[in-house]
């Protein structure tokens, strides 16, 4: 353990335990099979410094487990954050960070050659003027430093106007403590916030999943491919049975589940010629490669079918084309209207209407009424029948519901009048 | 444009603030803030580069370290952060925070980025569709007015339409903002005196306020809404049985990944998981226990599985 370092080259691998401790957190060590106990281990000590607070062990027969205990209800800010803030670097790259941009701080230009003579006379500190100038050149792709040619020398400088309007403007900065905890890619505003020394002390985020933060280098590596209309090639490892494969497609839309936090790519595989989603979390790489012209047209017609979906898949067990669910549902009218208007909020789009007293029907068509399973067994207790032009997902409903009263051991009629 | 980038690591940000003190520090005073801001074992890294001169970045004289750099020192922003500001501008909510002339500040200065993303390239294909109307001027002048309340621990005077259609009339003391991701509303979790003379955690959706003034009463006590919120929960947590079939195991963990949880396995293919909620959260997580159908079992507290049985 004498090697061990806190902070780490490169993510993918960390990615990885960081969330079978948070999703999981009941493995012990002899369960993480894939890596050695050696790098359990060091990958355990990690987690434990970086996120002590939240790290939570139990001691089980055969060891003890390690879990991430975080409840997003109590926090104003996501802990798995801070994973994203532990890159390694070299002695040179803080020191430079530092004083070029001390050095820049009021607004004068300088070229590589100004500067190396500036490190030496101003801090005492000596460097080669390749080092510097490959220093700017970096901090210049990444947006920190300006460029400009004045003859034949590039001469390096700081904007820095708006980080001063950001740190003078209070509702720019509440703006940011929301949209860390609420939007995409908070870990960005997460890290604007810091670099302007405020934190979130305004808002909680209901149904926030933290554990998604760690697909976000995935979510920018595919947003910059959507951006300039590129196919992709993905590497996919299976969450079921942990296989590796490779997919090509052209990557068009990011799916979100506002109830799981699940988001998926979805894209057009031209080897299949179909619209299919893949999760990110599942996805481990994103390759780009070349333009793809006809873009814009599959953008238009995954605009036109998206109606069609219910989640996330374009086809049913069954292949048909398109299948229509029909739930007839008992509503004690006025008192549980309520139950209306879940159907219209949360529905869909499908159809709504009233059949008589205290009863009333939701339909819609769908590419696979399976996804609609889950939300259509929450009102549990009040369908009276359902209906699926997809005979298997009648049947995976009638008999979930027949396992339920078993399990629970009440009584239930399963026969097409279910209360 | 990396997102993981040494620019935006721990140890950057701990530098920083050693760099830009306005005093001489002291070793402790150093060794203090790192364990303060770093991670558990950062003083084992950072302290030993300091002392032998690799970063050199302190004149160090007699027993002080004195910053090589201003203390007005302002990191600019990288290219990232400059299209992530840029995406934000297109999201309806942005205009409850910034004025038309801030927003317009901003775009000026962001004039020549591309945003990170546009709006229609993500799709939240469960959310429900009455979200609160952002871009509507009543709303957003409450929507200032309590998050103004809450910063400054103010008591506001809201009138509010209950779900059950009750009119309510009280002097809160806003807490939190709260966002819901999935009904795409606010919330305020806001503080009342109870007739106990104690505080209350009350939750008042923002749409629904009808009237709210700041009132030039400031709330001076101590306020632990996390205590508060914990101290809802119900003593017995929710007990479930995972079957682990169709992925369930995974799709559970997933799902439940938003509450205080614990998990552990109880025989081949069945875990034990414990959610702890409290009564506002009961009617949602029983819809979301019963999403799952069979994959799921309630076996405790009775309470929660006598509503299930009930449903």
């Amino acid at each position: 353990m004498s090697n061990f370092q806190e902070l780490i080259k490169s993510f993918p691998k960390t990615r990885e335990y960081v969330r079978d401790f948070f999703v999981y957190g009941f493995k012990t060590r002899n369960e993480f099979k894939e890596k050695s106990p050696r790098t359990y281990d060091n990958e355990r000590r990690r987690l434990e410094s970086w996120l002590g607070p939240f790290v939570q062990r139990d001691y089980v027969p055969g060891g003890f487990n390690i879990s991430l205990a975080i409840d997003s209800g109590l926090l104003d800010s996501n802990p798995l954050f801070r994973v994203w803030k532990t890159k390694s670097f070299t002695d040179n790259d803080i020191v430079l960070h530092f004083l070029i941009l001390d050095l820049l701080q009021d607004g004068q230009s300088l070229t590589a050659e100004e500067l190396t003579d500036r490190l030496l006379t101003d801090y005492e500190t000596l460097f080669d003027i390749q080092t510097v100038r490959r220093k700017c050149n970096a901090y210049e792709k990444e947006g920190l430093l300006g460029r400009e040619k004045s003859g034949k020398a590039v001469r390096f400088f700081l904007d820095n106007r708006l980080s001063h309007w950001l740190k003078s403007n209070e509702s720019a900065r509440d703006a940011l403590a929301f949209y860390q905890m609420a939007g995409c890619l908070g870990i960005i505003g997460n890290e604007i916030l810091e670099q302007l020394e405020s934190q979130n002390r305004s808002f909680r985020v209901k149904h926030s999943f933290f554990v998604h933060t760690l697909e976000d280098e995935i979510l920018l590596s595919l947003l910059n491919a959507m951006n300039r209309k590129l196919n992709v090639e993905l590497t996919i490892k299976s969450s079921k049975k942990g296989l590796e494969n490779t997919a090509s497609c052209i990557p068009l839309q990011i799916f979100v589940s506002a109830r799981s936090g699940r988001r998926f790519l979805c894209g057009y595989v031209k080897r299949s010629k179909r619209f299919t989603c893949f999760r990110l979390d599942t996805v481990k790489q994103v390759g780009c490669l070349e333009p793809a012209p006809e873009y814009d047209g599959l953008q238009e017609k995954l605009e036109r079918n998206r109606c069609l979906l219910w989640g996330v898949s374009f086809q049913g067990t069954e292949r048909h084309h398109l299948d229509t669910l029909t739930m007839t549902l008992y509503v004690k009218e006025p008192r549980e209207l309520y139950i209306v208007d879940r159907l219209k909020r949360e529905g869909r789009g499908g159809s709504v209407t009233r059949m008589g007293e205290n009863t009333w029907q939701y339909q819609r068509e769908s590419f696979d009424c399976n996804e609609m399973l889950p939300w259509v067994r929450t009102f549990t207790g009040r369908i009276l029948s359902l209906e699926c032009t997809a005979k298997s997902v009648e049947q995976r409903f009638y008999q979930d519901l027949e396992d339920m009263y078993q399990m629970y051991q009440t009584g239930g009629n399963t026969d097409g009048t279910v209360f | 444009m990396e997102l993981f980038s040494e620019i935006y690591s721990c140890y950057y940000q701990v530098m920083r603030h050693l760099l830009t003190c306005q005093n001489a520090l002291t070793a402790d005073e150093i060794r203090s803030r790192i364990c303060k801001e770093g991670f558990e074992e950062s003083l084992l890294a950072i302290i030993p580069k300091l002392e032998n001169g690799n970063w050199n970045l302190f004149q160090k004289e007699h027993e002080l370290y004195f910053s090589k750099i201003n203390s007005e020192f302002l990191t600019p922003l990288s290219r990232l952060q400059k299209s992530y500001l840029k995406a934000l501008l297109s999201d309806p909510r942005i205009t409850l925070f910034l004025n038309r002339e801030q927003l317009h500040s901003l775009e000026h200065m962001l004039n020549s980025v591309e945003p990170l993303w546009h709006p229609k390239q993500i799709y939240y294909f469960d959310r429900f569709t009455d979200g609160d109307p952002y871009t509507d001027d009543a709303y957003r002048s409450k929507f200032r007015t309590l998050l103004s309340a809450q910063k400054n621990r103010q008591y506001a005077d809201i009138d509010y339409n209950s779900p059950n259609g009750a009119r309510v009339h009280h002097y809160y003391v806003p807490a939190r903002l709260e966002y819901s991701v999935k009904n795409d509303k606010f919330r305020l979790l806001a503080l009342k005196h109870a007739k106990n003379g104690r505080m209350r955690l009350e939750i008042l959706n923002i749409a629904r306020i009808q009237k709210v003034c700041l009132t030039d009463k400031f709330f001076t006590g101590q306020m632990d809404l996390n205590a508060l919120i914990q101290d809802s929960y119900y003593k017995e947590p929710l007990r479930l049985h995972i079957l682990n079939k169709r992925n369930a195991l995974e799709r559970a963990m997933l799902h439940f990944a938003n509450y205080k949880k614990n998990t552990r396995k109880i025989g081949e293919n069945t875990y034990e998981c414990l959610i702890y909620y409290n009564q506002a959260m009961e009617t949602e997580l029983l819809i979301e226990v019963l999403s799952f159908g069979p994959m799921l079992k309630v076996v405790g507290n009775d309470r929660f599985l006598n509503n299930l049985k009930k449903s």
